[in-house]
């Protein structure tokens, strides 16, 4: 065994030019799937950090008659769920925020949310220092809990942390925990969340009775009974359901059905499809790979006939034979498994930093070297190492003594077996190509679309950053109004900046949905009213953000807090909610007050870029308002520039704001199109890469071939046969296969087409034209690879030829 | 029917020197002639035949073929004159091992513009005056070498040509089977057919009408 291992390592070293191909591909196949594997396992195998994750379920709302889907719970939905069910051991709320800090250096917005009291304890996370919040504190108490993180940098890793007092929008809390870091996949990756605090059912801006109308906000999680299934967990939700909807038959939300997924489910549900894909895509990589070393494998080892025949005249049997050549293939896989994990793991770690806002990585973990992922590549490389070399192996160890050992004779029956496994190598190939090449050519195609998509407004040049405005110090509608007039102020008199606006929330980021009803018809209650995506904008705001006004008139400075109460609505909503009629001068019902609508602006896509645009309703910043704020200014300065400039004019009205998150908006557009590009991208170089491979497989086998035959080209050639005859036969025969292959993997893209239906945006996952394409790309590939090799068969001096005999 | 004048055919040897392996060579064949081509291994004789044949070009000289200046032709051309006139039986049959006797003997005809029935037809009729019409459906390794060699024979001649050139035809048969096939050729030679073979053996040369002895290149 040793022996046989020295030889098979021996063998390779005297063929440099063989090993470093075969290495060179198969680490190709293996480095993609390590990759993708690591990428998998990050994401869906490791599992969250909590106590038994899938017994943890995240409970969802939806109506889909009101365009509602998966959306959060409201307080008294989930205060009487809470009181009201018996499945959960737990049932705890979230509602994310994002705080001011300030007394630690210049302010800074830092992320988290308010909790109820047991939250940490439903999720079994048990704080490094001190401990998680009482029940007592759930209502009243400003407490709050931090991140490791967030001690260590933050607070210098501060020993007496437990007890210190930081203030957040203003008040101080006490810190009662440290908590470990939190996972990324069930907390975000970007931005991170590091403070949490009580009082989860309070929103600034909100009262209390809004907010028991059935406004939803919380994410609500629910530790299910140990001896309880999760089918007998849904199955317990339409009675709770039901005694909501007859406690509180008009609230807002009282049609909604509640819904739940299991947590490992919920934080990886929106990437599956991608991630299936993905791996669909690097197993054909591999595929592919295999059998261009198979083909390899196969010609060395029938190359080695003399070898063969001469170690079993000295008494060696087939197996030993077959398992020398085993051992041989092994080896080169194994080499090749190490070269693509070694390779891997230099770039896996970018992923993270290209993909933080989609994928829920952690990117200090991506790097470390995981046990799993190392026992997948492992097993991989000697699977790879057995299904390359065992055919070649039994057809290598076949020779059989006097045929090996006297030399010549053409076309041995076992050359047309080969010839015949070849042709399979080379139709499967084609076949796995172009699958892979119709997919990676329906994404990019899709996200042509999606990128050229008309989103509304002009992204170039526009800077925005978001500010939360302390309601210590902003208690109400006209304080916040009067912060917005003073900053508006200041940013109008910095020069560099082009135009400034404020508004309380910015395309693609995050919207608020209110419930509107027509004024002017029967209205309908309020849990059957309509809801979209509304915009509280200060004036300036679409000169800004080049929204056109379509109709009627902007807000002006005259829209004041006492005055008639206007709103703009867009486009889209305009035709669907007043078709063939003028909305202008018509009333709509918000929050069950009348607002005159006074123009119609351009659609633009708020929610996402792939969301058809609807209704969007726009007041005015005086008349509706919330403590949250983004500032959104137009400057062809950089992005730190302009933060500097917004900064320094805010400070001017309140020197304890901070900017959050301050960006481009191209970067927030593009960042929205992150997953489709991602996508794109590795599918596309999957895609390239078995093109490469597979133009390569047939161009290896076409070429050996042509080489096998130059004995039979040139017998032909002194018959009659002339270069095209040669030409036109060697490709046709190259080309066989590759049809078969063409209808096959046809067939097979068409199949899979529903996989990518999901991911795909305005194109059909049967898009004639893109599959036609794709067959004809391939077929012209492999086609200049077969008339390579078979032109060289053309120049075939039978003379010569014949006696080399 | 062939004249060849100061045909010459030359290898590097590398340092800008030349090999010639043939030197000088004046032949004049005609037609009905049957040519047998002797001399040492090594002198010269397959590639002689090989230029008769038009399979090589690498050569200076001039060669009539009917009076066509076959040295002046363009590739194309001379393929289809070769096509036309001659046909070649090689000292290993060299058949397709892939294919049955009846295909390798349409292999020529698929080279040449006959239809669909006249192949047949010829086929047919190849097979009928060779008497191998029970071989037809065999693959070569089943044949023995005189009976290979006979299906060799019988597809150098299938698309009638006027010369039929072979290269030690009998080399790998016994005796008797050379025989078989040396008569075949005289019979075939009585017919009109014109005929070059190489061959070492001087009984097997008897069946031709003249000799051509060849040496390090020169005719002697
Ligand atoms: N491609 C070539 N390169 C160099 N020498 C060659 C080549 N082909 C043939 N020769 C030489 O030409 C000479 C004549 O060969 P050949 O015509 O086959 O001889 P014969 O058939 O009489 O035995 C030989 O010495 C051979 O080595
Ligand atoms: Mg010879």
């Amino acid at each position: 065994m040793r022996a046989d291992l020295k030889h098979a390592f021996r063998m390779l070293v005297k063929a440099p030019a063989f090993a470093s191909i075969a290495i060179l591909t198969l680490a190709l196949g293996i480095g993609a799937n390590t990759a993708i594997f690591s990428l998998i396992h990050d994401l869906f195998l490791r599992g969250l950090p909590f106590k038994e994750p899938s017994r943890i379920v995240h409970l969802y709302n939806s109506d889909k008659a009101r365009d509602l889907v998966d959306v959060a719970i409201s307080a008294p939905r989930y205060q009487l769920y809470r009181d009201g069910q018996t499945i959960f051991d737990g049932f705890a709320a979230e509602n994310s925020f994002a705080f001011t800090l300030t007394g630690l250096g210049d302010p800074v917005q830092i992320f988290g949310g308010r909790l109820t009291s047991n939250y940490f304890d439903v999720l079994g996370v048990r704080p490094i220092l001190g401990r998680n919040f009482l029940p007592a504190e759930e209502e009243t108490v400003d407490v709050a809990l931090v991140t490791k993180n967030f001690w260590q940098k933050r607070l210098g890793g501060d020993p007496n942390v437990i007890g210190r007092s930081i203030i957040l929008d203003g008040t101080p809390h006490t810190i009662v925990g440290v908590l470990p870091n939190m996972p990324a996949a069930w907390f975000g990756a970007s931005p991170t969340a590091e403070v949490w605090t009580t009082k989860p059912f309070q929103i600034p801006g909100f009262s209390y009775a809004q907010i028991m109308r059935g406004s939803f906000f919380l994410r609500v999680v629910g530790r299910v009974k140990p001896g309880i299934t999760i089918q007998q967990a849904r199955a317990a939700l339409p009675s709770l359901e039901q005694s909501y909807r007859a406690q509180h038959p008009n609230n807002i939300d009282s049609t909604l059905t509640t819904m739940l997924r299991t947590l490992p489910e919920d934080v990886t549900r929106n990437f599956r499809a991608g991630f299936v894909t993905l791996f669909a895509a690097v197993s054909f990589v591999l595929l592919i790979a295999c059998s261009n070393v198979a083909n390899l494998l196969l010609v060395r080892f029938s190359g080695r006939r003399r070898e063969i025949a001469l170690r079993m005249a000295l008494g060696a049997s087939r197996t030993s034979i077959a398992r020398l050549f085993v051992f041989e293939s092994l080896l080169v896989s194994v080499i090749a498994g190490a070269v693509g994990a070694f390779v891997t793991w230099h770039f896996v770690p970018l992923v993270p930093r290209m993909a933080s806002n989609f994928l829920p990585l952690e990117a200090n973990d991506a790097t470390s070297l995981s046990i799993p992922v190392l026992v997948f590549t492992i097993g991989l490389s000697i699977l790879t190492g057995l299904l390359i070399g065992i055919y070649p192996a039994l057809q290598g160890s076949h020779a059989d003594l006097v045929d090996g050992l006297k030399e010549g004779g053409r076309g041995t029956k076992g050359s047309l077996r080969q010839q015949h496994f070849r042709k399979i190598l080379v139709g499967a190939q084609v076949a796995l190509s172009v699958t892979l090449l119709a997919g990676a050519a329906l994404l990019i195609a899709s996200f042509i679309r999606l990128s050229q998509q008309n989103i509304g407004f002009r992204s170039q040049n526009l800077w925005t950053g978001a500010v939360t405005l302390p309601t210590s110090q902003y208690p109400d509608p006209s304080a916040r109004q009067r912060f917005v007039e003073q900053a508006l102020h200041e940013l109008r008199r910095v020069s560099g900046l082009e135009s400034a606006t404020i508004s309380g929330d910015i395309p693609l980021v995050g919207f608020s949905r209110y419930l509107y009803a027509r004024g002017d018809r029967d209205v309908p209650p309020v849990e059957k009213r309509a809801i979209a995506p509304g915009h509280d904008v200060a004036p300036g705001y679409f000169k800004t953000w080049g929204v056109p006004l379509l109709a009627g008139r902007e807000f002006n400075e005259h829209d004041s807090a006492d005055g008639q109460k206007v709103c703009l609505i867009s486009q889209a909503g305009a035709k669907e909610i007043y078709p063939g009629e003028n909305p202008i001068g018509k009333s709509l019902l918000l929050a069950g007050l009348p607002w005159e609508i006074i123009g119609i602006v351009g659609d633009v896509r708020s929610v996402r870029v792939a969301e058809a645009p609807g209704m969007e309703i726009y007041r005015p910043w005086a008349q509706h308002n919330f403590p949250f704020v983004n500032i959104t200014v137009r400057s062809n300065l950089k992005v730190d520039p302009v933060t500097r400039l917004v900064q320094s004019a805010l400070a001017k009205v309140n020197p304890g704001l901070a900017i959050a998150t301050p960006q481009t908006m191209d970067a927030i557009v593009a960042q929205a199109l992150g997953q489709a590009r991602l996508m794109t991208w590795l599918l596309g170089i999957f895609a390239g890469t078995a093109l490469l491979l597979a133009t390569v497989g047939i161009y290896g086998a076409v070429g050996y071939t042509v080489a096998q035959r130059t004995g039979e080209i040139a017998v032909r050639m002194a018959l009659g046969a002339q270069a095209n005859d040669v030409l036109r036969m060697i490709v046709r025969q190259g080309m066989t296969p590759v049809a078969i292959g063409l209808v096959v993997g046809l067939g097979s893209a068409f199949a899979l087409g529903r996989l990518l239906g999901t991911q795909l945006y305005q194109v059909s996952p049967h898009n004639p034209v893109l599959l036609a394409t794709t067959a004809i790309l391939l077929a012209v590939v492999a086609l200049i690879a077969c008339l390579f090799p078979a032109r060289r068969a053309t120049l075939v001096n039978p003379m010569q030829a014949l006696r080399a005999e | 029917m062939i004249r060849l004048h100061n045909v010459e055919r030359s290898y590097p040897l590398g340092r800008g020197q030349l090999f010639y392996v043939l030197r000088d060579i004046d032949l004049d064949i005609s037609q009905g002639d049957f040519v047998s081509v002797m001399g040492p291994s090594g002198a010269g004789k397959s590639t002689l035949l090989h230029i008769l044949g038009m399979h090589d070009h690498g050569w200076t000289g001039e060669y009539f073929f009917d009076e066509t200046a076959t040295h002046h032709l363009k590739a194309k051309e001379r393929a289809s004159l070769r096509n036309e006139k001659i046909g070649f039986v090689f000292q290993q049959y060299h058949l397709l091992d892939d294919l049955t006797v009846y295909e390798n003997l349409d292999i020529p005809l698929s080279y040449r513009h006959y239809s669909k029935s006249e192949r047949t037809a010829l086929v047919g009729d190849a097979l009928d005056r060779f008497q191998i019409v029970g071989k037809k459906d065999l693959y070569p390794r089943q044949l023995s070498g005189g009976q290979q060699q006979l299906v060799g024979v019988a597809r150098a001649i299938i698309a009638q040509p006027k010369l039929l050139l072979a290269d030690e035809p009998t080399g790998n048969l016994h005796s008797s089977q050379g025989e078989e096939i040396m008569k075949l050729f005289r019979k075939l030679n009585e017919e009109g057919m014109t005929i070059v073979q190489v061959t070492h053996s001087e009984k097997n040369a008897s069946y031709g009408k003249r000799i051509v002895q060849l040496r390090d290149g020169w005719i002697v």
